[in-house]
């Protein structure tokens, strides 16, 4: 039943103030809308989900305003890229002015402990993925938020080059560009977990 | 989270290789407890009404006042209006009469 409702018509259903169609939003976008944020600022916990509900938040003013023009998704990821783009300025300005952040490290650590393990892995086992965790984490964290960005959409939401062109505002040929970057830079990074995986 | 690939993408993609280890590294999900958080601070931040439009939300005490002062406009339109006060003349006229009536009765008694 609840399947059956296209998000566009729940849009429409939200901009008559229905909260249940927002909570059915929510739910069905909600890992999509967090696992971007998060790959996007580099971590997870309160300020990931602080940044992911205000994109919700945002949906729910704009819903009178919403016209379906494109794909749901594709206008929710622009909103999502907007956001996190704002916060990654005001975060890089505020880093300016008190100097580098002390508890990036321990950020970091907290993206390791978050993704759940997945069950029957032995400790030996779960050490190694933890450390491919972190190896991929810091990768991806380490390329230019536009780069970071194609590739998430690209690797996690199996997005076409079309759909991330126009989330990011960018051309095809520019959004290949980037990828093709992504791809050397996490070639590179990556390139012991590469060789040991073939 | 669904992974879509038109043909011939790989040489614009990641590559199998890249793509493969990734793969094992999916972004972590949202919270059992994300969305009703969510809509709790909608809630304290828009103060909506659960179910109820906005609009209909933010003008409700407009219309109850609106629907108040009508009422008592018509109950007061609608109030009798038959005076309570009764002139000198009324009573006097009326004291004459209770003086004749017992005049008249006093003369059919023989008194």
């Amino acid at each position: 039943m609840v399947a059956e409702v296209s998000d566009e018509e729940l849009m429409g259903q939200i901009r008559n103030g229905d909260e249940e169609a927002f909570r059915i939003l929510i739910e069905r976008h909600q890992d999509r809308v967090y696992g971007t944020v998060a790959r996007m600022v580099g971590g997870s916990g309160p300020e990931v989900e602080e940044i992911a509900q205000d994109v919700f938040l945002r949906v729910w003013r704009a819903a009178a305003t919403y016209r379906a023009e494109a794909k749901f998704t594709t206008w929710l990821m622009t909103v999502v890229r907007n956001l996190v783009f704002t916060r990654t300025a005001q975060r890089a300005r505020r880093k300016d002015i008190d100097g580098p952040d002390p508890v990036d490290e321990e950020t970091g650590e907290s993206v390791m402990t978050h993704t759940p393990d997945p069950a029957g892995r032995t400790p030996r086992e779960a050490l190694s993925f933890r450390e491919l965790e972190r190896a991929v984490e810091e990768a991806c964290a380490e390329l230019p938020e536009n780069q970071r960005l194609v590739v998430h959409l690209r690797q996690y939401e199996g997005m076409e080059f079309e759909e991330i062109g126009k989330i990011t505002g960018m051309s095809l040929t520019a959004v290949k560009s980037l990828m093709f970057r992504a791809r050397e830079t996490l070639k590179k990074k990556l390139s012991r977990y590469l060789s040991a995986s073939n | 989270m669904e992974m879509k690939r038109s043909k011939g993408s790989e040489q614009e993609g990641l590559g199998p290789e890249l793509e493969g280890l990734l793969a094992k590294v999916p972004p972590p999900r949202a919270p059992a407890w994300f969305a009703a958080k969510t809509l709790a601070r909608l809630r304290k931040e828009e103060g909506v009404a659960m179910g109820k439009p906005i609009w209909l939300a933010g003008w409700r005490w407009v219309w109850a006042a609106g629907a108040a002062a009508l009422m008592a406009g018509w109950m007061l339109w609608e109030r009798p209006k038959t005076s309570l006060e009764i002139s000198d003349a009324e009573v006097f006229a009326a004291l004459d009469a209770l003086v004749q009536q017992d005049e008249d009765n006093r003369w059919w008694a023989g008194l």
